[in-house]
């Protein structure tokens, strides 16, 4: 690798303003995992790094009157043995724990796995079912980005160029909301998903189904939601009939990409399966 | 720039290299290997404030004012430590190139959880890989290390 100039701002409107200043020649790292294999395997060579390592406080999870709070900065590791992420949604703590392996999740953040915008990652499926939505921060103002209008495409984001992902924050779920997360890998364990569906649906006291989000990731180029098979659980009980007809819906509707995780007739096959099963898990656990 | 290394400060030149070229080129702590180089195998295991992460994935300079234990800064005062001599007692390596990894993880996960269950063994060193397949034998090694450490 040349050498490259490694800048650590203290905050954050120093380093969208660094960035600002320095355009396509920089890059920043936060945890550094898909930065420093970018490097290794020379598929980006920016002139300037900016370190978000020696950014204080933006690493916390908070649980306020408007939801969860997670810091841009916060380890994966950190989310999935959170107290506060097990009790708000144990399907969202489980989410960061099946994340690669255990240095993995030590070392990356949830801001740099959400901008690096890899369609084969976990978290953006179970964060588009939950409605999430992401703080930023440019040289000159903040703003917020729903996650379903953040992920534009393969590695691209809704970010401007001089904007830095600060905060994701995750809606209250209502107290008989349930989610579930299900990751489905084609080679190892450890590996990234070939299929991932994020699930949450909400019931009213006889079961019907008052509100159903399921995303579906990592089969297709972004995390996708379907109004229309989402609005097929409105009201309903969630049958077995009806459950495999919204698992239909998914596969026949969604257009899967074919990479060495499978080819895309496989994965229509397995996004009927596991939306299925992600359907089940929040309708038994009610 | 200065690097802390199993207790001793390091001055190492500035650069954009990962932190287990420079482990092994410029301070000669070949314990940590190469395998995979792209963060799924774990042969370049080392701690980092305590916490195992792939030395192939980490630039140097993100770990300035960090404590890095390596493989090397297990042994105190010529006595091996207790997770090393365990996955002796159970043979739990073959050609052993895996082995710095798995002591490293094993020393993590007991210092996070003093009375791990098989399967949480399982699950934790999972990112670790043995080429040989000596995992029965790790296994055994780090039941025997927690009952020591
Ligand atoms: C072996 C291995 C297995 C993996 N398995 C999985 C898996 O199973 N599931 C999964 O989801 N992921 C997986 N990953 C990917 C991993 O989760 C991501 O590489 C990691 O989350 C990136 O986070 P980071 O903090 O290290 O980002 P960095 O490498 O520091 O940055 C990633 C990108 O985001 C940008 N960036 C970082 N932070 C910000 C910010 N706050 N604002 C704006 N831009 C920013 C950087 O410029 C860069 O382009 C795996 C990776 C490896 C190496
Ligand atoms: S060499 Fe770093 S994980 Fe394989
Ligand atoms: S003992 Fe040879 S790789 Fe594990």
């Amino acid at each position: 690798m040349n050498p490259i100039k490694f800048l650590e701002p203290t905050d954050f409107s120093e380093a969208s303003s660094l960035l600002d200043q320095y355009t396509d020649d920089a890059k920043i790292i936060a945890g550094g995992v898909s930065i420093t294999l970018m490097l290794q395997q020379k598929l980006i060579s920016p002139s300037v790094l900016i370190s978000l390592g020696r950014v204080s406080n933006y690493d916390f999870i908070r649980h306020d009157q408007d939801g969860l709070h997670i810091g841009a900065l916060t380890k994966l590791r950190d989310i999935e043995r959170s107290d506060i992420v097990k009790k708000f949604c144990p399907a969202l703590a489980h989410t960061f724990s099946v994340v690669g392996n255990v240095r993995v999740r030590n070392q990356a953040t949830i801001g740099g796995n959400l901008s690096a915008a890899d369609y084969a990652a976990d978290p953006p499926s179970m964060l588009a079912a939950l409605n999430a939505r992401v703080q930023v921060q440019g040289p000159e103002k903040k703003r917020e980005i729903s996650l379903g209008k953040f992920f534009l495409g393969f590695y691209t984001t809704a970010l401007e160029s001089n904007e830095i992902l600060t905060e994701v924050v995750i809606p209250n779920l209502s107290s008989s909301a349930r989610a579930a997360y299900h990751k489905y890998t084609s080679i190892s364990a450890e590996g990234r998903p070939c299929v991932a569906v994020g699930a949450v649906a909400d019931f009213d006291a006889d079961g019907k189904c008052l509100d159903l989000r399921i995303a579906v990731g990592a089969a297709v180029e972004t995390p996708q939601r379907l109004n229309s098979a989402e609005a097929m659980a409105r009201g309903q009980i969630l049958t077995d009939e009806l459950v495999a007809a919204i698992a239909e819906e998914y596969s026949l509707r969604l257009d899967p990409l074919t990479d060495v995780r499978g080819s895309a007739w496989y994965r229509k096959e397995m996004i009927r399966v596991f939306v299925k099963r992600a359907l089940q898990e929040v309708r038994n656990d009610r | 720039m200065i690097l802390n290394v199993n207790g001793s400060r390091h001055e190492v030149q500035e650069g954009t290299r990962t932190l287990l070229e420079v482990l092994r080129d410029d301070l000669g702590l070949v314990g940590t290997k190469e395998g995979c180089g792209v963060g799924m195998c774990g042969a370049c295991t080392v701690l980092v404030d305590g916490r195992p992460i792939s030395g192939c994935l980490i630039l140097a300079e993100q770990v300035v004012g960090k404590e890095i234990l390596t493989v090397e800064g297990l042994e105190k005062n010529g006595q091996l430590h207790p997770i090393q001599q365990a996955f002796i007692d159970e043979r739990a390596f073959q050609c052993a190139y895996c082995t710095p990894g798995f002591i490293l993880s094993t020393a993590a996960l007991l210092n996070e959880n003093p009375n791990p269950s098989e399967d949480e063994i399982r699950e934790y060193l999972s990112g670790n890989l043995c080429r040989c397949g000596s995992y029965q034998n790790i296994l055994k090694a780090v039941l025997r290390a927690h009952q020591r450490v």
